[in-house]
């Protein structure tokens, strides 16, 4: 994607300004040492099983030396260097890599900062460039100082905005769009989460797997722990009661254990619910600049992402079975880019009411269907594939339970579980289409909505197998740019000939600009 | 596109009357000895293997000596003499409109539609058992995520080479 014939520009001129990485980042390679020398462990304990115990340390501080060695030299051997309209990065300590990327090709800068980075003031650097593909071949600076990092965006931002009105000639003419398509030139809050907010968020978002690891660390370190307690053991609370002297009502009333113990559960579940949402949103902002939406969320790892208008793809709205009568809702963006490592597509509105979401999609251009908008259904054929694992799971049971294993019956009771559940949310698949796009919904304790313009659309499959072509019925899968949470966007078990007509018209949609 | 289709089963086991009915083109017919030399590298290891694992294992143990021997080159025979020619005629294509259409599969029917302006690059490569029978095959590259590659095996390699051409005229990025 990087093209050569911006590059061009005096190199020579501006080679004396080359520039390092800041120092503590050096300091930031020390800490990111820590999880490394886990590696080291194995090679310890050989050493340590070998008899030899005196080589223990010595062998860890060489190792810990040749780190520091080798970060040192990585540190030394990176340079870049910010020209007036490309940023050229040096790194490698033996094969070296010389990449250029013009600021033409930029679409934004992110900032991310960790505990420890925000602590020495640096921050690292990602440049989104159009280019789709690994999150690793992204160029990074890892770290800059913040003021610094600040700069470059604002330096990089100035010269798109340059750009803009030289542009209206169609040799850019994706500029030319972009001019048209944003006329927004300030940047202007969209949608931020008050603390008040976070704690609504963060009750319904009741989480049971961190329940699950506070168990496990529990029964794991129950002999570690500086109290002798395990709230998931009905006994420990006999025992506390027993402290108290409340031991004789404590053995009328046994009910009174397994309350306290469920309410220690629920009361884990909502702390780590608010605990996980205040640490990744605090401080939560959304913000439309002149070409993209800025968020910047974050308690102890602090993130600024900007994701270009123009690359969003298809829009997600999520909500829960319960939230749902709240009307709370989450909306995330389907782009080209990534968020960040893990995520696939963007979080843009954490937990917010249709009221807040509808502002942010019109910023996007797409109109989430009104209420009068007729839906239609898929067949309920789909739940075929959830019944035969439900059947699957019932006759590896009922084997099971032949076989003389009793907790065969979990198997049969989770067949009949999973049936229910298929048969039920089998009836909350439906779609319906709008003039230029194509809104899918799915789900029931989860319910999500897809909002797909037509425009975004690369390729449909149009899928028949034996058990829809008797039926009269075929699945529509669209391909769309970036990936999401959801995995690929389909239409499942709709009609053949509505399939063939909805296909035909969304590929008659332009690209979208 | 405009095809009516035939809600009612085509047969199964004509599968020009399948192409014909969604109007596609077939692929060549010699793809047919391209997937049946495929098919026979695929089996010939596994029918070894099986005899090999016949000698040395079952007759040691003195299980059924022979049965499998007998069933992994029976499956294998089966496998090399009648599915490849139905697997090609299964392959349908349709080029023009401004857009490549690709079928594929019985059992599980897929039936892509790429338009020629979401192209983003194509290729048309030729494995050592296609060059024996003058076939390519044409992979098109899109920027989804579902159906990053199209492939489409089995044309003659001069039909491949217009095709791409073709398509080539069309391509047009729409990404910064």
């Amino acid at each position: 994607m990087t093209d050569g014939a911006a590059a061009l520009p005096a190199e020579a001129a501006a080679e004396p300004e080359w520039q390092r990485l800041h120092p503590a980042t050096l300091a930031l390679a020390i800490v990111k040492l820590g999880p490394r020398t886990v590696n080291f462990l194995p090679a310890l304990a050989a050493i340590g099983i070998a008899g030899k115990w005196i080589y223990v340390l010595p062998a860890l501080g060489a190792f810990l030396l040749i780190s520091l060695v080798v970060a040192w030299f990585a540190w030394l051997r990176f340079r870049f260097l910010v020209g007036s309209d490309e940023i050229v990065i040096e790194s490698g300590v033996f094969a070296r890599q010389h990449r250029t990327i013009p600021f033409d090709r930029i679409q934004d800068v992110s900032i991310e900062q960790g505990l420890i980075a925000r602590a020495l003031g640096i921050a690292k650097v990602g440049f989104e460039t159009g280019a789709g593909g690994d999150k690793k071949d992204e160029a990074r600076l890892d770290a800059i100082g913040l003021d610094a990092a600040q700069a470059l965006r604002t330096t990089i931002r100035a010269h798109r905005g340059d750009t803009v009105p030289a542009a209206a000639t169609p040799t850019s003419g994706e500029d030319a769009d972009e001019a048209t398509a944003s006329p927004a030139t300030e940047d202007r809050l969209l949608f931020a989460m008050s603390p008040r907010r976070l704690l609504i968020a963060g009750l319904f978002n009741f989480s049971l797997a961190a329940l699950a690891v506070v168990g496990a660390g529990m029964q794991l370190f129950d002999n570690l722990l500086p109290f002798d307690f395990n709230i998931f053991n009905p006994v420990d609370w006999f025992d506390l009661a027993e402290r108290y002297g409340l031991e004789q009502w404590i053995v009328a009333h046994r009910w009174v254990a397994g309350v306290g113990a469920l309410l220690s559960l629920l009361f884990i579940g909502f702390a780590s619910g608010v605990l996980m949402m205040v640490l990744a949103n605090w401080g939560f902002r959304l913000t439309r600049e002149p070409r993209a939406l800025r968020r910047t969320r974050g308690l102890t790892t602090r993130t600024d992402v900007a994701l270009p208008v123009r690359r969003v793809q298809a829009a997600i709205l999520v909500t829960g079975w319960l939230r749902k009568r709240f009307d709370w809702h989450e909306l995330r963006l389907q782009s080209l880019a990534r968020d960040g490592e893990k995520e696939k597509d963007h979080q843009v509105v954490p937990f917010g009411h249709l009221s807040e979401i509808d502002p942010v999609l019109g910023e996007i251009a797409i109109r989430r269907p009104d209420a009068a908008q007729p839906w239609e259904h898929s067949h309920r054929v789909i739940a075929a594939g959830g019944l035969f694992g439900a059947l699957c799971a019932a006759a590896g049971g009922t084997i099971a339970m032949l076989l003389g294993q009793p907790l065969g019956g979990i198997g049969i009771a989770a067949g009949a579980l999973i049936a229910a559940v298929t048969l039920f949310s089998a009836r909350f698949h439906s779609w319906t289409d709008l003039p230029d796009m194509v809104a899918i919904r799915r789900g029931w304790l989860k319910p999500k909505t897809t909002l797909l313009p037509h425009a975004s659309v690369q390729s449909v499959d149009l899928k028949s197998d034996f058990i829809l072509r008797p039926l009269g019925l075929a699945t529509l899968v669209f391909g769309v740019p970036g990936g999401s949470a959801l995995g690929s966007h389909e239409i499942p078990a709709i009609p053949l000939a509505t399939a063939q007509a909805l296909r035909t018209r969304i590929l008659a949609a332009r690209s979208r600009a | 596109m405009t095809e009516t289709v035939a809600v009612h089963p085509v047969d199964p086991f004509d599968a020009h009357a399948l192409n014909a009915a969604e109007g596609l083109d077939s692929v060549d017919p010699a793809f047919s000895h391209v997937l049946r030399i495929t098919t026979l590298f695929n089996m010939l290891p596994i029918a070894i293997g099986a005899t090999v694992l016949d000698v040395m294992v079952v007759r040691e143990v003195g299980g059924p000596y022979g049965l499998l021997s007998v069933l992994a080159w029976l499956l294998g025979v089966i496998a090399v003499v009648t599915f490849p020619a139905r697997r090609a005629q299964r392959w349908g294509f349709k080029i023009g409109e401004g857009q490549l259409r690709v079928a594929r599969g019985w059992l599980f029917r897929t039936d892509t539609i790429v338009p020629f302006v979401r192209v983003q690059h194509i290729d048309v490569g030729q494995g050592p058992v296609e060059r024996w029978f003058g076939l390519s095959h044409l992979v098109v590259h899109t920027s989804g995520t579902h159906n990053s590659t199209v492939t489409l095996p089995g044309l003659r390699a001069d039909l491949a080479a217009a095709m791409r051409e073709t398509i080539r005229r069309h391509i047009q990025t729409d990404f910064a």
